[in-house]
């Protein structure tokens, strides 16, 4: 039942994966010829981006009918095969549900400002004023203006928290819950195993607050929660709600309202301590991070398909990962960075290995964005976020082996600069190589399997005077991990105190060799650069 | 040779001195029983860090000489990490405080020592030194000292500040004059408990032979300025504004002298190739004014002043026959003999043929050295009791005028000085 706190989820858009039909564009049939890649890199379950009908003007995410598939990426029976193709190779699938808004092109929407009177009227959040909920943030601060849209048709203002193209549903209107359930037992009949909830803190609106995180939006994904449990007990829900830790923990309800959730602020404090060379923001944002409920998890990410999102850190913090980490302006988009793994970290392999190895070890669920894993790099030549979505480079030849189409015809060009392009980076040419970055991310995801320690088990700071180094214990019942990880570009000494521990010989986990026995005193290691170890604690 | 020069360093300093790695800047805050105060001038300090350098990392190092009140404690409990209660101060990233004791007594060379090494084996970009005994260090002072060092490219950073017309009278009517003249340079405060230096002016100092010729056994910090004049490192004054001290009892004087005057006649002997051929003086880059002069009224026993300097002219004459020539010891007994206030003067001309006469009789040693420093005790009373006569109604500006008029007095008697070096070689 707790199969998303073992998972390694591997994020992907079936847009940029592979095309089987040369038209340029990836569809169910060519990411189900890569299931058996997908399944040889270890991972347990595909998290989709959305793949629904749509004017495509916000990738997918401004949808406009829910229960069907693009036509670019197939038909729903292709999808029911690509399902159960998944299932065969022991992959679950999680698919987007975006519950907070539509396109404005949706049916739902045309039919709500066709008329006041329309049955469907009430289905959005219609106002006569753009003055009420004057306390709500904007998030896309680089185009928009308003959370609201004045529309020419109904001669109303409508509410949005995202692009004006997207107008909210309105949740408090029983008709629109109904509706949106009925939306996730169609896919949950067919048999997807779990749903990424877009943009859940924004549900509910209520004059006098900020809109988020209300009470009232609370009830709606518990009410979710009790169906999904009650019809199709094992399925999942994992919440995206860009929020500090304490603002966080009210989704898990006391294990009854969503599974899983992001841990957005983790993920800049990751680059952060990186860059820093210093333990000291991941260390915090941990300590910050409540207790959920033990059915609960936390999903952890080191890029995704967005910009690497900096809401949730200080100014001087946000200052410092733009000044390091995008120093063009072009990088930037809204309060992020949207770039890849890769380059983010110069390319540099040694830093790919460490954060790839804190994201396999911290607490939580670890997400794979796509093509990280070969080291693909981005094009920040490409509008919005579209610079972190380019084709998955599959070999050197056409198209990077993503489409037979002409490269003008590819919804998006391949990247083909010198470093990053897929003469030089592809899974072909990773798969000959013993030492690629494509077999070291097998080889961690096997050794993250091999123990259900990472997923489940409690975690325990060290904290060791050499600032450098962020060492931690796991344990699940008699098993313990000790986790070692060098922050720094220098080689470093660290003296552990693992008086606790006492007795136990270390068993590297890579290697599988061992090291001394704890005994009274501090444990002396040294790391090399940006080297990070995982030990067993075995007490023979 | 290295290793061996390290060994003064303790294990233990060591082993924290690893857990702190590279640092880009380094506090060196030397103490001894200053747990009254060193709480706020850490906070200080970590606040002038942060706001100042918030990127950058940033150690601070205590250096103790056998506290018996916690104070090294409290440095160290004030560290900025993850692993101790939140701090009212926002931090980027870890910023350690760390101490070390040397000895059961202070002794500020040791101390200065102790942060050098440090600073070199951390390989600090930018040091600061910083007092204990300042009560007012405010957290620009960070900024002050260290920026020119970290961003401009300078070696060197000496303070100034806005001081009352009579204080620091050993600075303004000794120190101050006799370095301009002699190495061409004007710093105000070339001895101070505050100061930022370079981390490559850091290293070649430590190098230097000053360390076991016994000479850097007081008044390093002046040494280590007058190293970064001969060794043409660059310089620069950065004004912090009005400073207020702990109290100091009149005993200090002696003490003070071999800090200043003593350090700086040591230092003639070695240097004597640069100073020697250098004419007149420039004056040193500065942020800020290069002095302030507030009028507060001085509290001074004049009568004491002069009375102690009337003794000691008498019960130390043989004392001053093997220093001073006749015709100066001959006029410092004709004013010892003065009886009424108003007709005791010391002139500048013969203040300054006295301190020159004292410095060639120390690079002789024609008694002791230090009997040499402590016999300027009682003389230098007398021209600060004129001092204070001269100045007792002045504006700020006529200090100011009074005190460059003494400058150019050793300057212009700066051949007098050459001429008894060269004549005693």
């Amino acid at each position: 039942m707790l199969w998303y706190k073992d998972a390694i989820i591997y994020q992907v858009h079936v847009r940029t994966f592979h095309d089987s039909n040369g038209d340029g564009i990836g569809d169910f049939q060519g990411l189900e010829e890569k299931l058996d890649y997908l399944r040889d890199l270890g991972i347990s379950a595909i998290w989709l981006m959305p793949f629904f009908p749509s004017p495509l003007r916000d990738d997918g995410y401004d949808i406009a009918d829910h229960n069907a598939v693009h036509s670019s990426y197939g038909t729903l029976e292709d999808f029911r095969k690509f399902l159960g193709s998944a299932h065969d190779r022991g992959i679950r699938v999680i698919i987007e549900m975006v519950l907070n808004h539509t396109s404005d092109q949706h049916l739902w929407f045309q039919e709500s400002r066709s008329s006041q009177d329309n049955p469907r009227r009430n289905w959005y959040v219609w106002s006569d004023t753009d003055t009420r909920y004057k306390g709500t943030r904007i998030i896309f601060l680089d185009t928009e203006t308003s959370n609201w849209a004045w529309d020419p048709i109904s001669k109303s203002f409508y509410w949005h928290r995202f692009f004006s193209h997207q107008p909210d549903l309105n949740y408090e209107n029983p008709a629109v819950r109904e509706q949106m359930w009925n939306v996730m037992k169609f896919w949950l009949e067919m048999g997807v195993d779990a749903f990424r909830l877009d943009a859940v803190p924004y549900l509910v609106e209520r004059e006098g607050t900020n809109c988020e995180n209300l009470p009232e939006t609370h009830a709606v994904l518990k009410e979710l929660r009790r169906k999904l449990d009650e019809q199709f007990p094992g399925r999942m829900l994992l919440a995206e709600a860009n929020q500090w830790p304490a603002d966080l923990r009210p989704y898990f309800g006391d294990g009854d309202e969503l599974h899983m959730a992001f841990h957005f602020p983790l993920m800049p404090r990751m680059f952060m301590g990186l860059k820093l060379e210093d333990r000291k923001p991941i260390t915090e944002i941990m300590q910050q991070t409540p207790e959920i409920p033990s059915s609960c998890q936390w999903s952890l990410f080191l890029r995704n398909h967005d910009e690497l999102t900096l809401e949730m850190v200080t100014d001087v913090e946000r200052d410092y990962m733009y000044d390091t980490y995008a120093e063009s302006k072009t990088m930037r988009l809204n309060l992020g960075i949207r770039r890849r793994l890769a380059p983010l970290l110069d390319n540099d392999r040694r830093r790919i290995e460490l954060m790839n190895g804190m994201l396999m070890s911290l607490p939580g669920t670890p997400i794979v964005y796509y093509g990280d894993e070969i080291g693909m790099g981005d094009n920040i030549n490409l509008g919005d976020r579209n610079g972190v979505r380019t084709p998955m480079q599959w070999d050197g030849g056409w198209n990077g082996g993503f489409s037979t189409a002409e490269p003008e015809r590819l919804y998006a060009p391949v990247i083909h600069d010198p470093v990053y392009g897929y003469p030089a980076v592809n899974v072909l040419s990773q798969e000959g190589s013993e030492h690629s970055l494509l077999h070291w991310m097998q080889h961690i995801i096997t050794v993250r399997r091999s123990t259900a320690v990472f997923g489940r088990g409690t975690i325990e700071f060290l904290y060791p005077a050499n600032h450098r180094i962020l060492a931690y214990v796991r344990r699940l019942g008699n098993e313990a991990v000790l986790v070692v990880n060098n922050l720094s570009s220098t080689a470093q000494a660290v003296e552990l105190d693992l008086r606790s521990y006492k007795g136990n010989i270390l068993i590297e986990m890579f290697g599988k060799n061992m090291f001394p026995r704890v005994g009274d005193l501090p444990y002396l290691l040294t790391v090399g650069p940006y080297q990070f170890y995982w030990f067993r604690l075995r007490r023979i | 040779m290295k290793l061996a020069e390290e060994s003064y360093l303790t294990d233990d300093f060591l082993r924290q001195l690893i857990n702190v790695g590279e640092v880009d800047i380094l506090v060196g805050l030397p103490t001894h029983n200053n747990a009254e105060t060193i709480g706020s001038i850490v906070h200080a300090i970590q606040s002038g860090i942060l706001r100042g350098f918030p990127r950058e990392r940033a150690v601070i190092i205590n250096v103790d000489g056998g506290s018996r009140d916690g104070t090294p404690e409290l440095v160290t409990g004030a560290s900025i990490d993850d692993a101790r209660p939140a701090s009212n101060l926002h931090a980027l990233r870890t910023l350690h405080s760390i101490s070390t004791k040397y000895a059961s007594s202070p002794a500020s060379e040791v101390a200065f020592r102790t942060i050098l090494a440090a600073a070199e084996l951390l390989r600090a970009k930018a040091c600061v030194v910083m007092s204990p005994e300042s009560a007012n260090i405010e957290p620009e002072w960070l900024s002050k000292l260290l920026r020119p060092i970290y961003r401009d490219g300078f070696d060197l950073v000496t303070p100034t500040y806005r001081r009352q017309k009579l204080e620091g009278l050993l600075i303004t009517n000794l120190l101050y004059p006799m370095t301009r003249a002699l190495y061409g340079l004007r710093i105000r405060e070339a001895y101070s408990q505050e100061f930022g230096f370079s981390g490559r002016l850091g290293s070649k100092f430590l190098e230097q032979n000053v360390w076991n010729d016994g000479t850097g056994e007081t008044g390093v910090e002046l040494r280590f300025t007058l190293a970064a004049i001969t060794g043409r490192y660059r310089i620069c004054q950065s004004f912090l504004g009005e400073k207020e001290h702990i109290e100091r009892r009149a005993a200090d004087l002696v003490p003070a002298l071999r800090q200043t005057a003593g350090a700086l006649f040591s230092a003639l002997d070695p240097d004597f190739p640069v100073w020697s051929a250098v004419a007149g003086s420039e004056p040193a880059p500065s942020t800020g004014p290069d002095q302030e002069v507030l009028l507060a009224p001085a509290r001074v026993n004049r009568k004491r002043l002069r009375e102690m300097f009337s003794t000691g002219v008498a019960e130390l004459q043989s004392v001053f026959q093997s220093i001073l020539s006749p015709s100066t010891l001959a006029e410092l007994q004709r004013i010892a003999g003065t009886g009424r206030e108003e007709e005791f003067h010391y002139p500048a001309e013969l203040w300054v043929r006295t301190v020159y006469e004292f410095a060639a009789a120390y690079q002789k040693s024609v008694i002791s050295r230090d009997h040499i420093i402590q016999a300027l005790a009682p003389l230098f009373r007398g021209r600060v009791f004129t001092f204070l006569m001269e100045n007792r109604n002045a504006s700020a500006d006529d200090v100011e005028n009074n005190i460059e008029g003494l400058c150019l007095e050793f300057e212009r008697l700066k051949p007098y000085l050459l001429q008894m070096w060269k004549s005693r070689e």
